[in-house]
């Protein structure tokens, strides 16, 4: 082989593995499977060129472009963001992508890799256009976080200080009534030891048994009908006065001192 | 300077004379980078030289480049596991720092060592010797200028070859990091392009690239200076291969640090 074909030759394989690992990283891609969808922020998270993008979980594209649009209205509520981010999403994943979907940036990893996690819409929705610009959820700003933390923290010290002598008065009253309960708890338990209580609850368990085997009788068709021909016989009654009741009585030969 | 004007004591004619000589030194170092560059872009070009010259440097280089850059991603994806895993307990960030430590440092700067040792030694000695047996003025002689006719070639052919050889030399090196972190680290290939993919960057190869350029732009510039500088007789050659191959191990060092701290920038 001539010196000049060698020479070539490294040549191509080394254009070849130049575009093989622009090919790995994403950087080339000449058979594109991927749709575009730009989003709306106003606060970032720290998310960069390149982060991942995944629905549900799985890797589906790269965050391709971040830029700063200071006038930029979202179309269906008006509200002005800051940020458009561009996003590329597979096509495999696509369908899954609808109008309802919610973009929230999301940390990853050992070291809190950023990534845009989409979470899936519902099929009764429609499936977002390629291109469209739809509202990102904005990350909670730790800074805020922690701000607004600190500031309660404050107001609690104040609190504290300020009603130092009522709080340690209700902590020691706290105090006396954990004390009492646990005193209580105490008795109860050497009381539950006791053979007298035992031979109470004994009683109550049988009479409680007897009356569940009672009142289940009750509920039965025998019952029901002495019930029926007992309340009869009370309405009955309820009509005839005192000489009525002692007559028929006395007629019926039964002697009795009524009321 | 000659000898006889040296042999003082005296601190500041010490001083004075390591002055003089390190200026002439540079001058000497600017010129002929002064006159390479002009030679470099300035008809006739020799295109049959410079080809001769990047097979030699390039094509017969590759395979013991490869090798040896191979060996030494082998040995970083192994001790960053260990270490990585000695700190956090978790070595899944290893394919992620050890591709970007290859393609930002490693490939090129092993890569420049290698080339360094292999061609620039050889190229100190060749030019030494066409200097000790008078082909230099020989060629003055004729009208041709040394500096068009042996470095603008080896300048040219270095530089192209450092470009290639970083690309080849980088990403076989990642190929061969996949390998290891597969075998030694149970890594699958597909969980270690995606771990990579977190971390590296299409810049970072291009980068590379022009370390490589950098560093095989300055190979030919030292071997020839002291060729042309080498005193007669076989010591003065050893000695013009030797000072030739110090001088360029550091300059590739110093580069990597300036490049570096440059594209430090850019990310």
């Amino acid at each position: 082989m001539k010196v000049e074909t060698k020479v070539g030759l490294l040549f191509v394989v080394a254009v070849v593995m130049v575009a093989a690992f622009a090919y790995y990283l994403g950087v080339l891609n000449p058979f594109s499977d991927s749709n575009r969808v730009q989003l709306g922020f106003n606060f970032a998270g720290g998310i960069e060129v390149g982060s991942k993008v995944r629905v549900m979980g799985i890797e589906v594209g790269k965050v391709t472009a971040i830029d700063f649009e200071p006038g930029l209205k979202m179309p269906k509520t008006g509200e002005e963001v800051k940020l458009k981010i561009t996003a590329t999403i597979s096509k495999k994943a696509w369908p899954t992508v609808r109008q309802d979907s919610k973009f929230f940036i999301n940390l990853a990893g050992v070291i809190g890799e950023k990534y845009l996690e989409v979470s899936p819409g519902t099929s009764a929705s429609p499936e977002l256009e390629p291109g469209q610009l739809v509202r990102g959820e904005d990350p909670p700003r730790i800074d805020q976080l922690i701000s607004q933390s600190y500031g309660l923290a404050g107001k609690i010290l104040d609190l504290v200080q300020k009603n130092e002598g009522s709080i340690t008065d209700t902590l020691d009253k706290m105090n006396v009534l954990v004390t009492n309960v646990n005193k209580t708890l105490v008795l109860l338990e050497k009381t539950t030891k006791n053979e007298k209580f035992t031979h109470i609850v004994n009683n109550v368990d049988t009479l409680t048994s007897d009356l569940t085997i009672l009142t289940s009788k009750l509920r039965g068709p025998e019952a029901q009908r002495t019930l029926d021909l007992m309340h009869r016989l009370v309405w009955r009654l309820d009509k005839m006065d005192e000489a009525a009741i002692r007559k028929f009585l006395q007629q019926e030969g039964i002697k009795a001192r009524l009321f | 300077m000659n000898g006889e004007q040296r042999l003082t004591w005296n601190p500041f004619e010490m001083l004075g004379f390591w002055l003089i000589d390190a200026w002439a030194a540079v001058y000497d170092f600017l010129s002929l980078l002064a006159q390479t560059l002009m030679a470099t872009f300035t008809p006739p070009f020799r295109f049959n030289d410079t080809l001769k010259q990047f097979y030699f440097v390039a094509n017969q280089s590759v395979l013991i480049v490869c090798f040896c850059v191979t060996s030494a991603a082998a040995v970083t994806i192994v001790e960053s596991s260990y270490h990585m895993k000695l700190v956090i307990q978790n070595d899944s960030l290893v394919p992620g720092f050890a591709a970007l430590l290859i393609l930002r440092e490693l490939g090129s700067v092993v890569m420049a060592l290698l080339i360094t040792s292999r061609v620039g030694a050889g190229l100190a000695a060749e030019v030494g010797s066409m200097q000790i047996t008078e082909q230099v003025d020989a060629l003055k002689m004729l009208g041709i200028n040394p500096i068009r006719f042996i470095v603008v070639p080896r300048f040219v052919a270095c530089i192209a070859a450092g470009v290639v050889l970083s690309v080849v030399a980088n990403l076989v090196c990642l190929y061969g990091a996949m390998l290891v972190s597969t075998w030694k680290l149970g890594y699958t290939p597909g969980g270690f392009i995606t771990a990579m993919q977190g971390f590296v960057h299409f810049r970072d190869l291009i980068f590379a690239a022009i370390k490589g350029a950098a560093f095989g732009s300055v190979i030919p510039l030292f071997s020839c200076y002291f060729g042309f500088r080498c005193q007669s007789g076989a010591e003065g050659v050893g000695l013009a291969t030797t000072n030739s191959v110090v001088a360029t191990s550091v300059s590739v060092i110093v580069i990597d640090f300036c490049l570096t701290y440059v594209f430090t920038n850019f990310y």
